[in-house]
Protein backbone atom coordinates (compact mmCIF):
# COMPACT_ATOMS: atom_id res chain seq x y z
CA UNK A 1 0.00 0.00 0.00
CA UNK A 2 2.77 2.52 0.17
CA UNK A 3 2.57 3.45 -3.61
CA UNK A 4 -0.79 3.40 -4.07
CA UNK A 5 -2.38 6.57 -1.90
CA UNK A 6 -5.93 6.78 -0.77
CA UNK A 7 -6.33 10.03 -3.42
CA UNK A 8 -5.69 7.36 -6.13
CA UNK A 9 -7.82 5.43 -5.09
CA UNK A 10 -10.42 7.58 -4.50
CA UNK A 11 -9.68 9.41 -8.58
CA UNK A 12 -10.17 5.72 -9.70
CA UNK A 13 -13.89 5.62 -8.30
CA UNK A 14 -14.47 9.22 -9.35
CA UNK A 15 -13.67 8.29 -13.08
CA UNK A 16 -15.29 5.07 -12.92
CA UNK A 17 -18.27 6.55 -11.93
CA UNK A 18 -18.70 9.86 -13.91
CA UNK A 19 -16.52 9.11 -17.01
CA UNK A 20 -19.28 8.27 -19.06
CA UNK A 21 -20.94 11.29 -18.45
CA UNK A 22 -18.23 13.47 -18.36
CA UNK A 23 -17.54 12.31 -21.81
CA UNK A 24 -20.76 12.31 -23.29
CA UNK A 25 -21.21 15.97 -22.23
CA UNK A 26 -17.58 16.64 -23.81
CA UNK A 27 -19.05 14.70 -27.07
CA UNK A 28 -22.32 16.61 -27.26
CA UNK A 29 -21.23 19.81 -26.26
CA UNK A 30 -18.17 19.81 -28.78
CA UNK A 31 -19.17 17.94 -31.24
CA UNK A 32 -16.12 15.76 -32.20
CA UNK A 33 -14.59 13.05 -30.36
CA UNK A 34 -10.86 14.46 -30.63
CA UNK A 35 -12.12 17.21 -28.99
CA UNK A 36 -14.09 15.34 -26.44
CA UNK A 37 -11.74 13.30 -25.28
CA UNK A 38 -9.29 16.32 -24.95
CA UNK A 39 -11.69 17.90 -23.14
CA UNK A 40 -12.52 15.59 -20.79
CA UNK A 41 -8.92 14.59 -19.89
CA UNK A 42 -8.42 17.90 -18.66
CA UNK A 43 -11.65 17.67 -16.66
CA UNK A 44 -10.66 14.63 -14.78
CA UNK A 45 -6.75 15.98 -14.60
CA UNK A 46 -7.74 19.64 -12.79
CA UNK A 47 -10.68 17.33 -10.50
CA UNK A 48 -7.29 15.27 -9.90
CA UNK A 49 -4.63 18.55 -9.02
CA UNK A 50 -7.95 19.98 -6.67
CA UNK A 51 -8.69 16.75 -5.17
CA UNK A 52 -5.12 16.46 -4.08
CA UNK A 53 -4.85 19.40 -2.28
CA UNK A 54 -8.08 19.07 -0.41
CA UNK A 55 -7.83 16.44 2.52
CA UNK A 56 -9.96 13.46 3.15
CA UNK A 57 -13.03 14.97 4.95
CA UNK A 58 -13.35 17.16 2.24
CA UNK A 59 -12.91 14.44 -0.60
CA UNK A 60 -15.50 12.59 1.08
CA UNK A 61 -17.45 15.18 1.52
CA UNK A 62 -18.14 16.65 -2.12
CA UNK A 63 -21.35 15.92 -4.28
CA UNK A 64 -18.92 14.77 -7.24
CA UNK A 65 -21.50 14.54 -9.91
CA UNK A 66 -22.04 18.21 -9.96
CA UNK A 67 -18.58 18.87 -9.04
CA UNK A 68 -16.94 17.08 -11.94
CA UNK A 69 -19.35 18.90 -14.26
CA UNK A 70 -18.84 22.09 -12.96
CA UNK A 71 -15.24 21.35 -13.94
CA UNK A 72 -16.08 20.22 -17.35
CA UNK A 73 -18.10 23.21 -17.97
CA UNK A 74 -15.10 25.69 -16.67
CA UNK A 75 -12.90 23.41 -19.53
CA UNK A 76 -15.44 23.74 -22.02
CA UNK A 77 -15.62 27.61 -21.89
CA UNK A 78 -12.15 28.15 -21.92
CA UNK A 79 -11.73 25.56 -24.77
CA UNK A 80 -14.65 27.89 -26.33
CA UNK A 81 -13.05 31.09 -25.61
CA UNK A 82 -9.66 29.56 -26.86
CA UNK A 83 -11.36 29.03 -30.31
CA UNK A 84 -13.65 32.09 -30.86
CA UNK A 85 -11.10 33.54 -33.29
CA UNK A 86 -11.32 30.62 -35.72
CA UNK A 87 -14.47 30.38 -37.82
CA UNK A 88 -17.35 27.56 -36.65
CA UNK A 89 -17.55 24.85 -37.90
CA UNK A 90 -20.32 24.66 -40.79
CA UNK A 91 -23.41 22.84 -38.41
CA UNK A 92 -24.82 20.38 -41.27
CA UNK A 93 -21.12 19.21 -41.95
CA UNK A 94 -22.26 15.85 -40.21
CA UNK A 95 -25.56 15.40 -40.77
CA UNK A 96 -26.97 12.74 -42.57
CA UNK A 97 -29.18 12.26 -45.59
CA UNK A 98 -32.12 14.78 -46.00
CA UNK A 99 -35.10 13.49 -44.29
CA UNK A 100 -38.08 11.90 -46.56
CA UNK A 101 -41.12 14.99 -46.70
CA UNK A 102 -43.44 12.04 -45.28
CA UNK A 103 -42.10 11.53 -42.37
CA UNK A 104 -43.28 12.42 -39.03
CA UNK A 105 -41.67 14.76 -36.48
CA UNK A 106 -41.52 11.53 -34.01
CA UNK A 107 -40.02 9.15 -36.68
CA UNK A 108 -37.57 12.82 -37.73
CA UNK A 109 -36.46 12.60 -34.09
CA UNK A 110 -36.46 8.47 -34.11
CA UNK A 111 -34.08 9.00 -37.46
CA UNK A 112 -32.47 11.75 -36.22
CA UNK A 113 -31.12 9.82 -33.14
CA UNK A 114 -28.92 7.00 -35.31
CA UNK A 115 -27.95 9.00 -37.87
CA UNK A 116 -26.30 11.88 -35.63
CA UNK A 117 -28.81 14.92 -36.68
CA UNK A 118 -30.03 15.30 -33.36
CA UNK A 119 -26.77 15.89 -31.97
CA UNK A 120 -26.24 18.55 -35.02
CA UNK A 121 -29.33 20.21 -34.13
CA UNK A 122 -27.83 20.67 -30.82
CA UNK A 123 -25.18 22.10 -32.05
CA UNK A 124 -27.63 24.70 -33.64
CA UNK A 125 -28.99 26.14 -30.05
CA UNK A 126 -27.78 29.40 -28.57
CA UNK A 127 -24.61 28.30 -26.27
CA UNK A 128 -26.42 28.25 -22.92
CA UNK A 129 -29.79 26.39 -24.00
CA UNK A 130 -27.37 23.87 -25.46
CA UNK A 131 -25.34 23.06 -22.47
CA UNK A 132 -28.92 22.80 -20.36
CA UNK A 133 -29.93 20.78 -22.68
CA UNK A 134 -26.67 18.34 -22.43
CA UNK A 135 -26.47 18.18 -19.15
CA UNK A 136 -30.66 17.56 -18.28
CA UNK A 137 -31.01 15.34 -21.07
CA UNK A 138 -28.28 13.66 -22.09
CA UNK A 139 -26.44 13.31 -19.09
CA UNK A 140 -29.92 13.25 -16.42
CA UNK A 141 -28.41 15.88 -14.10
CA UNK A 142 -31.20 17.56 -11.87
CA UNK A 143 -31.73 21.36 -12.25
CA UNK A 144 -29.81 21.93 -9.09
CA UNK A 145 -26.79 19.96 -10.16
CA UNK A 146 -27.14 22.02 -13.29
CA UNK A 147 -27.37 25.38 -11.67
CA UNK A 148 -24.05 24.47 -10.17
CA UNK A 149 -21.72 23.75 -12.70
CA UNK A 150 -23.33 26.22 -14.63
CA UNK A 151 -23.02 28.79 -11.90
CA UNK A 152 -26.72 30.27 -12.88
CA UNK A 153 -29.80 30.21 -10.40
CA UNK A 154 -31.89 27.05 -10.87
CA UNK A 155 -35.06 28.97 -12.35
CA UNK A 156 -32.54 29.95 -15.09
CA UNK A 157 -31.34 26.59 -15.54
CA UNK A 158 -34.52 25.59 -15.47
CA UNK A 159 -35.85 27.69 -18.26
CA UNK A 160 -32.67 27.29 -20.64
CA UNK A 161 -33.52 23.27 -20.69
CA UNK A 162 -37.14 24.61 -21.61
CA UNK A 163 -36.47 26.31 -24.29
CA UNK A 164 -34.10 24.70 -25.39
CA UNK A 165 -36.30 21.84 -26.16
CA UNK A 166 -38.46 23.95 -27.76
CA UNK A 167 -35.95 25.09 -30.07
CA UNK A 168 -35.08 21.72 -30.98
CA UNK A 169 -38.61 20.65 -31.26
CA UNK A 170 -38.93 23.41 -33.92
CA UNK A 171 -35.53 22.71 -35.73
CA UNK A 172 -37.08 19.15 -35.98
CA UNK A 173 -40.08 19.91 -37.60
CA UNK A 174 -38.56 22.64 -39.57
CA UNK A 175 -35.96 19.90 -40.71
CA UNK A 176 -39.07 17.46 -41.35
CA UNK A 177 -40.47 19.93 -43.94
CA UNK A 178 -36.95 20.65 -45.34
CA UNK A 179 -37.19 23.93 -43.71
CA UNK A 180 -33.59 24.23 -43.28
CA UNK A 181 -32.54 22.30 -46.93
CA UNK B 1 -49.89 9.06 -12.88
CA UNK B 2 -50.38 11.75 -14.93
CA UNK B 3 -47.38 11.56 -17.21
CA UNK B 4 -48.23 10.99 -21.08
CA UNK B 5 -47.63 7.05 -21.02
CA UNK B 6 -46.12 7.42 -24.85
CA UNK B 7 -42.33 7.78 -24.91
CA UNK B 8 -41.08 11.52 -25.89
CA UNK B 9 -38.74 10.23 -28.87
CA UNK B 10 -37.21 13.88 -28.45
CA UNK B 11 -36.41 13.24 -24.95
CA UNK B 12 -35.26 9.67 -25.96
CA UNK B 13 -33.38 10.65 -28.41
CA UNK B 14 -31.45 13.15 -26.37
CA UNK B 15 -30.62 10.18 -23.90
CA UNK B 16 -29.33 7.96 -26.68
CA UNK B 17 -26.81 10.43 -27.61
CA UNK B 18 -25.05 9.61 -23.67
CA UNK B 19 -21.77 7.43 -24.57
CA UNK B 20 -18.99 5.61 -22.44
CA UNK B 21 -15.95 7.15 -22.41
CA UNK B 22 -13.36 5.37 -25.05
CA UNK B 23 -10.93 2.38 -23.00
CA UNK B 24 -7.72 4.65 -23.98
CA UNK B 25 -9.30 8.07 -22.12
CA UNK B 26 -7.83 6.93 -18.60
CA UNK B 27 -4.54 6.33 -20.03
CA UNK B 28 -4.45 10.27 -21.00
CA UNK B 29 -5.05 11.27 -17.72
CA UNK B 30 -2.87 8.81 -15.13
CA UNK B 31 0.15 7.30 -15.38
CA UNK B 32 1.08 3.66 -14.75
CA UNK B 33 3.85 2.36 -12.38
CA UNK B 34 5.95 -0.61 -12.10
CA UNK B 35 8.99 -1.92 -10.80
CA UNK B 36 12.27 -2.89 -12.66
CA UNK B 37 15.61 -3.81 -12.34
CA UNK B 38 18.29 -1.68 -13.49
CA UNK B 39 22.17 -2.03 -13.16
CA UNK B 40 21.69 0.66 -10.31
CA UNK B 41 19.62 -1.68 -8.91
CA UNK B 42 15.64 -1.52 -8.19
CA UNK B 43 14.05 1.26 -9.98
CA UNK B 44 10.46 2.98 -10.02
CA UNK B 45 9.54 3.80 -13.68
CA UNK B 46 6.05 5.54 -13.95
CA UNK B 47 4.89 6.35 -17.82
CA UNK B 48 2.13 7.81 -19.67
CA UNK B 49 0.45 6.99 -22.93
CA UNK B 50 3.72 8.76 -24.44
CA UNK B 51 6.20 7.08 -23.13
CA UNK B 52 8.33 6.48 -19.99
CA UNK B 53 8.26 9.49 -17.60
CA UNK B 54 9.81 8.84 -14.60
CA UNK B 55 12.66 6.79 -13.15
CA UNK B 56 14.05 6.73 -10.01
CA UNK B 57 15.46 4.37 -7.15
CA UNK B 58 12.55 2.66 -5.73
CA UNK B 59 12.35 3.67 -2.31
CA UNK B 60 9.84 5.44 0.53
CA UNK B 61 8.45 8.81 -1.27
CA UNK B 62 9.17 8.04 -4.56
CA UNK B 63 5.71 7.79 -5.72
CA UNK B 64 4.65 11.19 -3.88
CA UNK B 65 7.69 12.93 -5.74
CA UNK B 66 6.34 11.58 -9.04
CA UNK B 67 2.99 13.10 -7.46
CA UNK B 68 4.69 16.88 -6.36
CA UNK B 69 6.44 16.39 -9.73
CA UNK B 70 3.49 15.50 -12.59
CA UNK B 71 0.18 16.11 -10.59
CA UNK B 72 -1.41 13.10 -12.30
CA UNK B 73 -2.93 9.94 -10.90
CA UNK B 74 -0.52 6.78 -10.65
CA UNK B 75 -2.39 3.71 -11.14
CA UNK B 76 -0.23 0.06 -11.02
CA UNK B 77 0.62 -1.19 -14.47
CA UNK B 78 -0.49 -4.68 -15.69
CA UNK B 79 2.76 -4.52 -17.60
CA UNK B 80 5.79 -2.97 -18.46
CA UNK B 81 6.08 -0.56 -21.57
CA UNK B 82 7.35 -2.02 -24.43
CA UNK B 83 11.60 -2.11 -24.11
CA UNK B 84 11.95 -1.56 -20.92
CA UNK B 85 14.35 -3.63 -19.83
CA UNK B 86 16.44 -2.86 -22.48
CA UNK B 87 16.68 0.52 -22.56
CA UNK B 88 16.82 0.51 -18.57
CA UNK B 89 20.16 -1.56 -19.54
CA UNK B 90 21.75 1.31 -21.62
CA UNK B 91 20.46 -0.20 -25.00
CA UNK B 92 22.59 -1.84 -27.48
CA UNK B 93 22.90 -0.58 -31.37
CA UNK B 94 19.79 -3.30 -32.06
CA UNK B 95 17.80 -2.26 -29.13
CA UNK B 96 14.60 -0.18 -30.07
CA UNK B 97 14.38 3.41 -28.59
CA UNK B 98 11.69 2.95 -26.02
CA UNK B 99 9.31 6.33 -26.13
CA UNK B 100 9.46 8.87 -23.27
CA UNK B 101 7.38 11.61 -22.07
CA UNK B 102 9.18 14.84 -21.86
CA UNK B 103 6.12 16.86 -21.28
CA UNK B 104 6.85 19.22 -18.37
CA UNK B 105 10.12 20.32 -19.42
CA UNK B 106 11.41 23.15 -20.47
CA UNK B 107 12.38 23.20 -24.75
CA UNK B 108 15.94 23.52 -23.33
CA UNK B 109 15.68 20.84 -21.01
CA UNK B 110 14.35 18.81 -23.31
CA UNK B 111 16.96 19.19 -26.21
CA UNK B 112 19.73 18.32 -23.84
CA UNK B 113 18.08 15.04 -23.03
CA UNK B 114 17.48 14.58 -27.00
CA UNK B 115 21.17 15.39 -27.43
CA UNK B 116 22.70 13.00 -24.43
CA UNK B 117 20.22 10.09 -26.28
CA UNK B 118 22.90 9.84 -29.01
CA UNK B 119 25.89 9.23 -27.38
CA UNK B 120 26.29 5.64 -27.83
CA UNK B 121 26.59 2.92 -25.34
CA UNK B 122 30.66 2.49 -24.40
CA UNK B 123 31.09 6.31 -25.24
CA UNK B 124 31.25 9.53 -23.24
CA UNK B 125 31.03 13.67 -24.19
CA UNK B 126 31.73 16.36 -22.39
CA UNK B 127 28.98 18.97 -20.80
CA UNK B 128 30.24 21.34 -23.45
CA UNK B 129 29.86 19.16 -26.26
CA UNK B 130 25.95 18.81 -25.44
CA UNK B 131 26.23 22.54 -25.06
CA UNK B 132 27.05 22.95 -28.20
CA UNK B 133 24.59 20.66 -30.07
CA UNK B 134 21.64 21.97 -28.35
CA UNK B 135 23.05 25.66 -29.59
CA UNK B 136 24.15 27.03 -26.65
CA UNK B 137 27.54 26.93 -26.38
CA UNK B 138 27.92 29.25 -23.18
CA UNK B 139 25.02 27.18 -21.52
CA UNK B 140 27.31 24.37 -20.30
CA UNK B 141 26.01 25.01 -16.31
CA UNK B 142 22.60 24.98 -17.68
CA UNK B 143 23.29 21.67 -19.09
CA UNK B 144 24.88 20.41 -16.13
CA UNK B 145 21.55 21.39 -13.84
CA UNK B 146 19.19 19.89 -16.94
CA UNK B 147 21.16 16.59 -16.61
CA UNK B 148 20.86 16.58 -13.16
CA UNK B 149 17.37 16.76 -13.14
CA UNK B 150 16.51 14.23 -15.82
CA UNK B 151 13.43 12.74 -15.21
CA UNK B 152 14.18 9.34 -17.33
CA UNK B 153 18.39 8.73 -16.09
CA UNK B 154 19.39 5.05 -17.89
CA UNK B 155 16.68 5.51 -20.10
CA UNK B 156 18.05 8.81 -21.75
CA UNK B 157 21.77 7.77 -20.80
CA UNK B 158 22.47 11.38 -18.69
CA UNK B 159 25.53 9.33 -17.01
CA UNK B 160 27.45 9.24 -20.71
CA UNK B 161 28.10 13.39 -19.99
CA UNK B 162 31.51 13.82 -18.41
CA UNK B 163 33.34 16.54 -17.16
CA UNK B 164 35.86 18.17 -19.60
CA UNK B 165 38.39 17.49 -17.40
CA UNK B 166 38.52 14.12 -17.57
CA UNK B 167 36.41 13.70 -13.69
CA UNK B 168 32.91 12.49 -14.44
CA UNK B 169 30.71 14.75 -12.43
CA UNK B 170 27.76 13.93 -10.11
CA UNK B 171 24.90 11.40 -11.29
CA UNK B 172 21.00 11.37 -10.15
CA UNK B 173 22.41 7.71 -8.28
CA UNK B 174 25.58 8.96 -7.17
CA UNK B 175 28.98 9.50 -8.67
CA UNK B 176 30.46 5.82 -7.80
CA UNK B 177 27.11 4.49 -9.59
CA UNK B 178 28.25 6.61 -12.80
CA UNK B 179 31.69 5.39 -12.40
CA UNK B 180 30.28 1.62 -12.18
CA UNK B 181 27.88 2.48 -15.17
CA UNK B 182 30.94 3.81 -17.54
CA UNK B 183 33.15 0.91 -16.52
CA UNK B 184 30.66 -1.87 -17.46
CA UNK B 185 29.27 0.08 -20.58
CA UNK B 186 32.76 0.56 -21.76
CA UNK B 187 34.04 -2.96 -21.03
CA UNK B 188 30.88 -4.41 -22.84
CA UNK B 189 31.67 -2.08 -26.11
CA UNK B 190 35.15 -2.54 -26.03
Amino acid sequence: MRVIEDVDQWFVELYDQHRGLVFSAALRLSGARGDAEDLAAEAFLRAYRAASGYGEERRAALRTRAWIMTILMNVWRNHLRAVARRPPPDPLDDAADPPDAAESVEQAVERQETSGELAALLRRLPENQREAVVLRHVGGLSIGEIAEALGVAEGTAKSHVSRGLSRLRALAAGLDQGGFR
Amino acid sequence: MNRDPRPDPLIEGLAGLADDAPPRLLDRIAARWVRADSPVGAVFVAFTDRGVAYVRRDGPGVAEEFRRRFGRPLLRADSPPDGLAPALLGGGTAAPEVAVDLRGLTGFQADVLRAARTIPRGQVRPYAWVADLVGRPRAVRAVGTALATNPVPLVIPCHRVTRSDGTLGQYIFGADAKADLLREERAAAG
